[in-house]
């Protein structure tokens, strides 16, 4: 037996268990909806059952009837969710991120516990007391809104403006916890490049360009990548707020994928659907870190 | 009042499902539902009832928002009895979810119930669930806005109801005439068919789709007028995953004055308006250029039992749902579901808890729906009809905030059901 042969055995043995609960659990349900993608299952009987089909799931949800129709609109709405969200999200906790870890402010650690307290609260709750602050007429934004001159928005009433408030409700869960992450960046960047950015005379604003931001750089791209997984996965305030309305406004992919696959059980078309979405999210997780590999090679 | 043989055939029942419900060991069931608190208290009420004479058999039961309650009974969740919307039935059927009756519950339900409910609760004549309640769709009218607008009583006709309607709006004070509801597929579609059908049209005619005809196109024009004329405001008419939201409040609070809907929101009225509820008045849904009478839509809910629960589950499942539905579970001859329904508005299906609640039945507001019963069509129950009636919801919803004409939301409406009902076929 070989030096080689000899040493690889226990490395095998110690990572057979996370191998094999890695591809029990993750590659084994990925590969069995790509499968099913391909064909027409009931979600409620055996896999057995399931009838090949080819592409037609596909062509069906690329099609020009409600099957597709419904999938372009929830596949556009959870796009524009997750660019807003991260989009908003990000530059917001680094900002309150900058405030709060501010030594000179008083009541700095109090302001993180607030901060991060949103994210504690289960969504169930932010939901019931959101879809009231919603409320067109008797909802306190509204009211509050009427004392500055600004006149009745629809909210969630509206396809025009429903997404949006969802995005709005996400920012305000989201952001705590974003902004701890970037707290916790912060706190690696040494303070001696602060003074040596002073000593050459930089101001502020210098200073968050020239050495705050470059060095926040891997906690952002952490931030970014969380923060679209998390947007891409909305569902709860969909299902507990809007049900995906108004004219399918905030019907979200995840939301629909549990519609179809669950609710109207037909698996092989949502599992397509699925499968849609898991493309993208890797497409995109790919673009952000080819982005950030760009931005360190410049 | 019952037939000998009817009296004759719950006789032999009661006897049957007295010797079987001596259960070996105690059994455990889970009763799903979308009820809200105060009536999920009254079937805990009936539950508790049961086991008084069945103290093997203990009953908890579940809500869920009306919302959930397909996904729920899909995901399975160890529910024993679920209550279910008819049109769930053929595919919960084809998918193996629910349990066919026993026969003796097959034959009470095909003799004590009338044929066009027990028909709903039946895939191809075999009997899946013990009907309870039957809900109809009327014109809900605020007798206050019409007395202010100078109007006389409710609107007979579609020309009647856009002048109506216009009498009643008032944009600046947040007022719309006619409301219509969305993000709720039944909220969106049941009234919308209800006009269709008032307008001598139907949605299916055979098992295919019928949403090309004149009548149908006339019915997507008068969403659009509503809304382009602004008696109808969309935004005025959002639902919850609790089937509650502004469009509810809208009305409750006498900024819709006239509204579709069904009979069982009464109890959600009644706790929204308190005195202001006698405001509140029901007529037949307006007759459209081509129809001939006024007629509606109606719909009926079924108790099943699941089909994967355990031999001893299942047994007392129909046991408890047969003395629930019975008339030896209630006061004067109803049954005790029944005296849960009347609580909420809605209306028993069973022919013997109709003649033993005729007088409550008379109340004005029930009085209406009532009266439109005789003329109403049952909602299509067809194999792929829950995602036929998604897809029209969101063409219907996409009409009202104006991002189809009413030609195209015909045209998509037509297509979109022929394919989904064609697949479902498969």
């Amino acid at each position: 037996m070989s030096m080689n042969a000899v040493s690889k055995q226990p490395v095998a043995t110690m990572l057979a268990p996370a191998v094999i609960l890695i591809g029990v659990f993750i590659f084994v349900p990925m590969l069995l909806t790509i499968w099913l993608s391909f064909h027409q299952w009931s979600s409620q009987t055996g896999f057995n059952t399931a009838e090949f089909v080819g592409l037609r799931n596909y062509e069906d949800i690329f099609g020009p009837l409600s099957v597709g129709r419904d999938f372009k609109r929830a596949f556009t709405n959870t796009a524009i969710y997750t660019a807003l969200s991260v989009v908003i999200i990000l530059p917001l906790s680094v900002l309150l991120g900058l405030l709060v870890y501010q030594r000179r402010v008083r009541g700095g650690t109090f302001l993180r516990t607030v901060l991060f307290a949103t994210y504690m609260v289960p969504m169930i709750a932010v939901a019931l007391v959101w879809s009231k602050l919603y409320s067109p007429t008797e909802g306190p934004i509204n009211q509050i809104l009427a004392v500055i001159g600004i006149g009745e928005q629809p909210w969630l009433s509206s396809p025009d403006t429903a997404l949006v408030s969802i995005v709005i409700l996400n920012v305000w869960q989201q952001v705590g916890y974003f902004t701890v992450l970037a707290i916790a960046g912060l706190t690696q960047i040494p303070p001696s490049l602060y003074e040596a950015a002073r000593i050459d005379g930089a101001n502020a604003i210098q200073e968050f360009f020239g050495v705050t931001l470059p060095l926040l750089r891997r906690t952002l791209l952490f931030s970014a990548v969380i923060a679209v997984i998390n947007a891409v996965q909305v569902f709860e305030p969909v299902a507990l707020i809007t049900q995906g309305g108004p004219a399918g406004a905030t019907n979200v992919l995840t939301y629909h994928i549990r519609r179809v696959g669950i609710e109207r059980a037909q698996g092989g078309i949502g599992s397509a659907m699925a499968v849609m979405l898991m493309l993208s999210l890797i497409v995109v997780i790919i673009a952000l870190f080819a982005f950030a590999r760009k931005g360190n090679e410049e | 009042m019952k037939t000998p043989t009817t009296m004759i055939a719950t006789g032999m029942l009661a006897a049957a499902l007295m010797n079987s419900t001596a259960f070996a060991e105690p059994v455990e069931l889970s009763y799903l539902t979308h009820w809200a608190p105060d009536t999920v208290a009254l079937l805990e009420d009936a539950a508790a009832d049961f086991a008084e004479s069945n103290p093997d058999v203990s009953v908890s039961v579940r809500a869920v928002p009306f919302g959930d309650l397909l996904t729920t009974i899909r995901a399975g969740g160890g529910t024993t009895i679920a209550g279910i919307y008819d049109l769930w039935l053929p595919e919960l059927v084809r998918d193996g979810l629910v349990e066919a009756a026993p026969d003796a519950v097959s034959s009470e339900v095909n003799e004590a119930w009338p044929a066009g409910i027990a028909a709903a609760a039946s895939v191809d004549g075999t009997v899946y669930g013990i009907p309870n309640e039957i809900n109809v769709y009327a014109l809900n009218y605020n007798k206050a806005l019409f007395e202010e607008a100078g109007l006389d009583g409710p609107p007979a006709t579609w020309a009647e109801l856009e002048a109506a309607a216009a009498a009643i709006t008032d944009a600046e004070a947040g007022r719309q005439g006619f409301g219509l509801i969305n993000s709720w597929a039944a909220g969106v579609v049941h009234p919308f068919s209800s006009l269709l059908v008032s307008n001598g049209g139907s949605l299916v005619v055979d098992g295919k789709p019928a949403l090309d005809t004149d009548a149908a196109g006339e019915t997507f024009a008068l969403y659009e007028t509503m809304v382009e004329k602004g008696y109808t405001v969309p935004a005025m008419g959002t639902a919850d995953a609790n089937t509650t939201g502004p469009f509810l409040d809208n009305f409750v609070s006498g900024n819709t004055g006239m509204i579709i809907m069904a009979n069982w929101w009464e109890s959600a009225l009644k706790a929204g308006m308190g005195d202001a509820f006698e405001n509140i008045a029901t007529a037949p849904i307006p007759v459209g250029p081509s129809g001939d009478t006024a007629r509606s839509i109606s719909y009926s809910w079924l108790t099943v039992v699941n089909a994967g629960a355990s031999d001893a589950e299942r047994e007392a499942a129909w046991a408890f749902l047969d003395w629930l539905n019975s008339p030896e579970s209630g006061e004067n001859g109803a049954s005790a579901m029944s005296g849960i329904l009347m609580s909420m508005g809605i209306l028993p299906s069973r022919a013997s808890d109709v003649t033993a609640y005729e007088g409550d039945l008379d109340r004005d507001f029930l009085a209406g729906y009532v009266s439109v019963l005789e003329n109403a069509t049952a909602f299509p129950v067809v194999l792929g009809g829950q995602e036929f009636t998604e897809a029209l919801q969101q063409t219907i919803e996409a009409l009202e905030y104006g991002q189809v004409s009413a030609e195209e939301a015909q045209a998509n409406a037509q297509a979109d059901a022929t394919a989904i009902l064609e697949r479902a076929q498969r």
